[in-house]
């Protein structure tokens, strides 16, 4: 293992001798743990303090961490097994991992999301950072001023990167070694056990919204398996996954889950295999994050998780908007604890809705009768039962203004012999102006899922390209590549056509997202670049990979 | 809109991000860069989103035909540091639209200078 790689021996010495001063100037986060001093310590001397170089003076995700591991084995030749490496990273992400107010802001990088990075502060840093990988990959990291230093000197060096330092001065004061936030965090008292049943509300696009719970068995110290049960609010169907997951610092979820039973057969079956990523809440009692699965992690489940406890709970509502005027309307509510007897009183949907009767209940379930004035508040409305508040779970509104396709822009990838096909789940998303009665802006109001028929169509369609060399659309909004690989490059439309819904002119209300279908590698200059999520990463030399 | 694979590993320096914040997936290869069309229209849809955005409007041609036309233009964050946003077309807008026309007598531009009906200058990516 070497400390100050493709220095020369000069400026090593003078890093070193840079990086004393610092050493005295700023405190690191000493080393305790047997393994971590056994396995790095011979390059990473510990001092007196019980700091080792380099690592005492960074903190990072469990991802990071491992991904340093896997650096010092390939590269220089760290030895060890598969549990102490589960271990080494495990007591790294707690001891020098980030707080959970530092780690939200990032969590989309380990969730694996598509995110549009509107933040990076200029285009230098952008063209430093993000030409190979995601910012919050850099924002994931919290190093000392000469650690920032150090790294960027090395990155530099391995990447040809001609200019670090704009980003070295912008992440040490962005991401500091000591925060707060951190300070906080690594004196916190003893660690919860997360065992116990929760609450699953989960979202999965094209299939809508499924309700449930989750039972967590606690196996060792941060590890679990779970059991799963949900139901589908659009159609009630049942989907059962078993897993298990291990928690660094007390609140990084990393699991992988399965659905129990027969065989997927789809590529977007909800039952299919999926990595699990959440945040725990400081006070372990809610969860959030994403379980995702595919070739691009293109399918998910969005999950929100709550504690049970005896309380009767709301988990959530069969639709999430009211029109108004609306008279009688049937909806079901899904809970845990619902009492024995539910009068219309203990539900409260806000001004100008009112619960005309209770049809039905069960310890689970309470279905409704719903009344929305004419003239009843537009926009968001909390549902309540008793003291049981789910916020903005309910939009009242006059029309539908316009249909949003989520995404609104991706990239969807024909396949090849080393490369599964990339698909793409769209959902048409009614949405009302808001209070502005401007469409397009931000106090527009989501109403929810809107029944459309979709199609593709491909940008300046004239000279006989045809969409079926593009894919196909199934009716639920999955886009799936055409078998054949065509070489070329597709833009195109996603083009959901609402069945009911009606412009001011009585023509369909359409929404559309632009979706680029590409190749899913191509060669330049002998090297191939490959997709991964958004953008296209050097793979490396080309030979023999096509 | 289709690239070859040779063309398209022509492009590589903007191909090298496909990412939700590139510039660019593509080259603008599909129109010609050399000449120029300017266009009265009304919008009827428009696209704030990556790689480009999307003016969709409707144009009357000589013989007084609506006939559909497709503008495309640059992307979310160039624009938004020039005080774009999703609202900054609405439909029904009337404009100017001037930019380079596509080949093969397709109806789209590629745009460049977009003013409003009473001439006000909307945005010029030539500036």
């Amino acid at each position: 293992m070497i400390m100050f790689p493709s220095h020369g021996l000069v400026s090593c010495l003078a890093a070193s001798l840079s990086f004393c001063t610092v050493l005295a100037a700023q405190e690191g986060i000493p080393v305790a743990d047997p393994l971590v001093i056994a396995k790095c310590g011979s390059c990473h001397a510990r001092d007196e303090r019980g700091n080792m170089p380099r690592i005492s003076w960074e903190r990072t995700t469990p991802e990071s961490w491992q991904d340093v591991l896997k650096q010092m084995i390939l590269l220089h030749g760290l030895s060890v097994t598969p549990a102490e490496a589960r271990d080494i990273v495990k007591y790294l992400s707690s001891s020098h991992g980030l707080a959970p107010e530092e780690a939200g802001p990032v969590m989309y990088d380990p969730e694996r999301r598509v995110h549009e990075e509107t933040d990076i502060p200029s285009e230098s840093l952008r063209d430093t950072c993000t030409k190979c990988h995601s910012f919050a990959r850099a924002l994931s990291w919290r190093r000392s001023a000469e650690e920032w230093r150090q790294f960027a000197d090395a990155h530099a060096a391995r990447y040809k990167i001609a200019s670090t330092a704009e980003a070295v001065e912008f992440l040490a004061k962005a991401a500091p070694l000591h925060t707060p936030a951190w300070d906080a965090w690594s004196s916190r008292a003893a660690k919860q056990d997360l065992a116990g049943r929760w609450l699953v509300s989960a979202s999965v696009p094209g299939h809508g919204n499924y309700y449930g719970e989750m039972q967590i068995d606690r196996t060792g110290d941060g590890e679990y398996n779970t059991r799963v049960n949900l139901t589908s609010v659009k159609d009630g169907s049942r989907i059962l996954r078993s897993g298990r997951s291990a928690v660094f610092g007390d609140y990084a979820w990393r699991g992988r889950s399965q659905g129990t039973g027969s065989p997927r057969s789809a590529p977007d079956d909800p039952g299919s295999e999926a990595r699990e990523v959440l945040l725990i809440a400081p006070d372990q009692l809610t969860a959030e994050g994403r379980w995702f699965w595919g070739q691009y992690q293109e399918f998910e489940f969005n999950v929100k998780l709550r504690r049970a406890s005896s309380d009767p709970t709301l988990i959530g509502v069969d639709r999430s908007s009211l029109k108004t005027g609306s008279i009688a309307t049937r909806i079901r509510l899904t809970g845990d604890n619902f009492p024995g007897e539910v009068a219309p009183a203990d539900l409260d949907f806000g001004p100008g809705v009112t619960v005309r009767s209770i049809v039905s209940h069960s310890p689970s379930e309470i279905v409704a009768e719903m009344d929305v004035a004419a003239d009843a508040r537009l926009g968001r409305h909390a549902v309540a039962f008793r003291r049981s508040v789910l916020p903005d779970a309910m939009a009242i509104y006059d029309r539908i203004d316009y249909i949003k396709v989520t995404p609104d822009s991706i990239v969807s990838a024909f396949g090849d012999r080393t490369h599964p096909r990339g698909y793409q789940q769209f959902d048409a998303i009614g949405y009302q102006r808001g209070a502005d009665g401007k469409p397009h802006t931000a106090d527009d109001v989501a109403l929810g899922p809107v029944n459309v028929s979709w199609s593709v169509q491909v940008f300046h369609e004239v000279d006989g390209s045809s969409s079926d060399l593009v894919g196909a659309m199934s009716p639920a909004g999955l886009f799936t590549p055409a078998t054949d690989n065509p070489n070329i490059n597709f833009d195109t439309w996603v083009v959901a056509t609402a069945t009911g819904e009606k412009d001011r002119k009585d023509n369909p209300l359409v929404g559309k997202s632009y979706m680029v279908v590409t190749i899913p590698t191509y060669t330049i200059n002998g090297r191939q670049y490959v997709r991964e999520l958004g953008r296209w990463v050097d793979d490396g030399p080309a030979a023999g990979k096509q | 809109m289709k690239i070859t694979l040779s063309s398209f590993a022509a492009l590589v320096t903007g191909l090298l991000l496909i990412s939700t914040s590139a510039e660019a997936h593509h080259g603008w290869t599909e129109f010609d860069e050399k000449a120029e069309v300017t266009v009265e229209g009304t919008v009827t849809d428009f696209h704030y989103v990556n790689p480009h955005c999307v003016v969709e409007f409707e144009v009357k041609d000589e013989t007084g035909h609506v006939r559909k036309w497709q503008g495309e233009f640059s992307n979310p964050g160039v624009l938004s540091r020039r005080g774009w946003n999703a609202a900054s077309l609405e439909a029904g807008d009337k404009i100017t639209i001037t930019g380079h026309p596509a080949r093969n007598n397709v109806l789209a531009l590629h745009i460049f200078r977009i003013r409003s009906s009473n001439g006000e200058l909307k945005l010029d990516l030539q500036e």
